[in-house]
């Protein structure tokens, strides 16, 4: 009961009253008087409305190329078997690893105007004008498409296999073939999943403001709400960062209560697992999906090696590759880069003890309980996933910017800050993750338990933690990784001393240096590789399911 | 007699109390200079605290543009996480100062009387402040760069001034930031606004919104895209900030304009700061001939005109020299300025809309535009 109490205190003080907070500054002026006059000034502007709208297809278009090529990775992943499968599904999870600004960096040292494919056109072609793969929308859809289609991959893979494989055959029965028993039985099946990734792609593509700000790319709305909130000086445009993000909440909230039906946590994983069985593909079919997939993958690497180039090129411009070689970068950052490094492990390891200490219980109490307020306690979690990090940095320091009693600091001059926003940020994964795993376990185990007079506790600890530790372990290393590489949030809140690496990242791009930056960039791929080559280890290869 | 005395010995007390006079062990600045100029002054002030009062002090600097660091500082309203407040406008650092949220620098006079009053004509530029809440430390200009190889490829003669931004053959290939987000950029937008007047001024902006290929989300990145040879020309680039560039091995070349805005790069101690002494030694280590040549050495000017660029030959001072066009001081030369900052500020939040809305909001439409 004490331990219900305590959840709901940490929702409310982490989440709503920040949140709160948010809409409060929202809808009032400078002298704090209550007023609709900033919305009205959004809703009026056609530079603001054109940036909303902008954003809107931007993330619906993100969503439909993360569809055809995370629908088809899937696809062959589980159901079909052909040479380097296994490699394959170990690869495509690789994009997920884009570190924060160098990541779209790397694509504009290898795209860009002056990037290594222009300067072939140009040497080979003779072309005049470079081509403009990067500067514009349709650069930012690129860099989306590549980093996110994995969490379509991811998101689907687990209903996927879910899918009794008898009903398609029943299908294939009655003369259902190809597509249309793809659209009428199988998609539906996983919809659930899938409606849930494309939620999750569409709201990261709609609250990046990195990527869109690389690129020259200004009338979308997180960069307007990331620009506006930066500027201090004039009062007005920082209201109406903070109208934008309160704006980004409202769409966040109205996108999680359109997809309910199919988010919700009861529904996503009441389907038992069952074997699928691999189809053979023909030789030729083989070599066409390890083809399409090798291609994949050479765009998805084009990051990686731009940002690997950059930090061992020296004065790297109009060269294919870079002329000169040096170490000079990571000697460079390696003065800092421990401090970075320990604060990063340091931070996300408390917040993934955070995580599991307040998760856990919350997905526990949600599958085995009647408790009152779980309906309201799912559906903050899954708003949670759906807040864009910009908002929640932005609420954190508005809401938590005065001297707590007693101790006479405000909360956003401890470090501790940073590890709590990490925690209430992942908090849905942990919680998913973990409700997923309490599903497999049978209740009349805890049963058996109770009767030779174990307490709900005690049975809680000696019975189902033993039997649900891994999926939890893994649900923690995920959210252990995706906090590494965040930047949105934690970029409001950090303060000297407290950097961990894509800050680090982020002070060495804003000092000027992309080769710092892509220094460290390297580091942090290499830190996030290692990481999630343990979970891989643990996990197996099934990391499906965290995303609900 | 005997009082006099006395008298002397407590102005000594008062006035050059520095070598006997511990200091925190920590400081902290929150700044826009960037960190390969803040870098290797806080490492330098390091070495000097140690040999000057045997004190290991930890220092940092928290990054942050003009507009953020200044709104960080009144957030925190008079409890600063920070110690020194360093570069920017001289126009904030007043209204700071007029909020209570600054401390007099107190440092000693012959110090203070090395640096000028003001330099430049036919209007000043401010060095210190005469109530004694900042003072500048490096002279720093304000002007343009462009990738000289780039430029070629397109035909186009090497810049001299703004005016030669607006050559059609740059179409495409300028990267500027807006002045909302830039207090380079703003400054030098209101130096063609107060050099040409309001109507011609702003139809000349919009010509260079034009011309321009990238607006970048801070001024850094415009030397940045430029030495890459992303774009061929930047607008309103600190020389410091291009001069990294080519120190990192880039072909970058950097020009001021005669028109050029040449800041102090203010600096001030935050009221309730809570390493005080430690910031009023690192300002005034800033002002020696020491901490002057550290900063020499990363293409900015000396304050005073007790020093001036110079080194071995191939030394990095002397690269700076180059890059900069051959100056050593701009208390060598006749410094034009036509930049006024009080009426900059008083329609800060103007330019920054009107910006908006006949540059940002329109920008396709101006590029479409032969």
């Amino acid at each position: 009961m004490l331990g219900f109490a305590l959840i709901w205190a940490f929702l409310i003080l982490f989440v709503l009253f920040p949140l709160t907070r948010i809409f409060y500054d929202a809808f009032t002026n400078e002298a704090g008087q209550f007023t609709a006059a900033n919305f009205h000034e959004f809703f009026t502007d056609r530079f603001y409305l054109r940036s909303f709208w902008q954003s809107m297809v931007l993330g619906a278009a993100a969503v439909v190329t993360t569809s055809v090529i995370g629908i088809t990775v899937a696809f062959l992943i589980v159901r079909y078997e052909f040479p380097y499968r296994q490699l394959f599904s170990y690869l495509t999870m690789l994009p997920l690893i884009l570190p924060p600004i160098v990541g779209v960096l790397g694509f504009v040292f290898i795209l860009g105007r002056a990037g290594t494919l222009n300067i072939l056109l140009q040497d080979w072609f003779g072309l005049v004008h470079p081509v403009n793969f990067m500067y514009g929308m349709h650069g930012v859809l690129l860099v989306e498409t590549v980093h996110l289609f994995p969490m379509m991959t991811l998101s689907i893979l687990d209903s996927l296999s879910k899918v009794d494989p008898s009903l398609e055959e029943a299908a294939q029965g009655v003369g259902a073939k190809g597509w249309r028993r793809f659209f009428t039985i199988t998609l539906p099946l996983m919809t659930p999943g899938y409606v849930s990734g494309a939620l999750l792609v569409f709201i990261w593509t709609f609250a990046d403001f990195i990527t869109p700000l690389v690129l020259g790319v200004q009338d979308l709305l997180a960069p307007q709400a990331y620009l506006n909130i930066m500027q201090f000086v004039d009062r007005r445009i920082f209201r109406m960062g903070i109208v934008i993000s309160a704006l980004l909440v409202v769409l966040a909230i109205f996108f999680v209560l359109a997809a309910r039906e199919y988010v919700a946590i009861k529904d996503y994983s009441s389907l038992a697992y069952s074997r699928v069985e691999r189809r053979r593909l023909s030789a030729g079919k083989a070599w066409l999906a390890v083809g399409f997939l090798s291609a994949l993958m050479l765009v998805s690497a084009i990051p990686q090696v731009g940002v690997l180039l950059a930090a061992v090129g020296r004065g790297w411009s109009l060269t294919p590759i870079p002329v000169h070689y040096t170490w000079e970068f990571f000697e460079q950052v390696s003065i800092e880069t421990p401090k970075f490094i320990v604060n990063s492990f340091v931070f996300c390891g408390l917040a993934v003890l955070m995580c599991l200490v307040i998760g856990v219980p919350m997905a526990w109490i949600m599958a085995r309980t009647r408790a009152p307020g779980r309906g309201a306690m799912d559906a903050l979690t899954t708003l949670i996933l759906a807040i864009p990090g910009t908002a929640v940095g932005i609420a954190y320091i508005r809401a938590f910017n005065f001297p707590l009693p007693l101790i006479d600091l405000p909360l956003t001059g401890m470090w501790v800050i940073l590890p709590l926003v990490l925690a209430v940020r992942r908090l849905p994964y942990t919680v998913r993750g973990s409700y997923s795993s309490l599903l497999l376990v049978h209740p009349s185990m805890e049963e058996a338990a109770a009767n030779v007079g174990a307490g709900k506790l005690r049975t809680f600890r000696d019975i189902t933690v033993p039997l649900v530790w891994k999926g939890i372990l893994v649900g923690g290393l995920f959210s252990f990784i995706t906090s590494l590489q965040e930047a949105s949030a934690t970029i409001f809140l950090t303060l000297g001393g407290w950097e961990m690496i894509p800050f680090g990242i982020f002070t060495f791009y804003i000092a000027g240096s992309q080769s710092q930056a892509a220094a460290l960039g390297v580091i942090l791929i290499a830190v996030c590789a290692l990481s999630l080559y343990v979970v891989n280890r643990i996990a197996g290869t099934r990391v499906g399911g965290l995303f609900g | 007699m005997f009082r006099g005395w006395k008298l002397l010995l407590l102005a000594l007390a008062v006035a050059g109390p520095a070598a006997a006079q511990e200091i925190e062990n920590e400081l902290v600045l929150i700044t826009p200079v960037a960190k390969t100029l803040t870098d290797p002054t806080l490492a330098d002030f390091v070495k000097y605290a140690k040999e000057r009062w045997n004190v290991d002090v930890r220092a940092s600097a928290l990054a942050a543009g003009t507009p953020v660091a200044y709104g960080r500082i009144v957030e925190w309203k008079g409890r600063p996480e920070v110690d020194i407040f360093w570069g920017g406008e001289s126009a904030l650092f007043d209204k700071l100062a007029e909020q209570k949220l600054l401390q007099p620098l107190n440092l000693p006079k012959q110090v203070m009387d090395a640096i000028p009053a003001t330099i430049g004509k036919p209007k000043p530029i401010y060095l210190k402040d005469p109530k004694g809440f900042w003072t500048g430390t490096v002279l720093e200009p304000y002007g343009l760069v462009y990738h000289p190889r780039l430029l070629q490829r397109l035909g186009v003669p090497e810049p001299k001034d703004w005016d030669d931004l607006l050559n059609p053959k740059l179409k495409g290939n300028v990267a500027q930031c807006a002045p909302s987000r830039s207090s380079s950029s703003h400054a030098t937008y209101e130096v063609i606004l107060q050099r040409d007047g309001d109507d011609k001024g702003w139809a000349w902006l919009k010509r260079l919104g034009g011309n321009t290929g990238m607006f970048t989300a801070r001024s850094r990145d415009v030397p940045s895209v430029v030495a890459k040879g992303e774009f061929a020309a930047g607008f309103a680039v600190p020389s410091y900030m291009a001069f990294e560039d080519r120190l990192a091995g880039f072909d970058i070349k950097f020009v001021a304009p005669k028109t050029a805005w040449v800041t102090p790069e203010p600096i001030a101690i935050l009221a309730g700061a809570r390493h005080a002494k430690a910031a009023r030694a690192f300002i005034e280590y800033l002002l020696t001939e020491r901490g002057q040549k550290v900063a020499m050495e990363r293409g900015v000017f000396p304050i005073t005109p007790k020093y001036r660029v110079q080194g071995a030959p191939g030394s990095r001072a002397e690269m700076a020299v180059e890059f900069t066009g051959g100056l050593r001081s701009y208390f060598d030369v006749d410094v034009t300025n036509i930049y006024d900052d009080d009426m900059a500020q008083k329609r800060y939040e103007q330019v920054n809309e009107r910006f908006r809305k006949e540059i940002e909001s329109v920008w396709a439409d101006l590029k479409r535009q032969p």
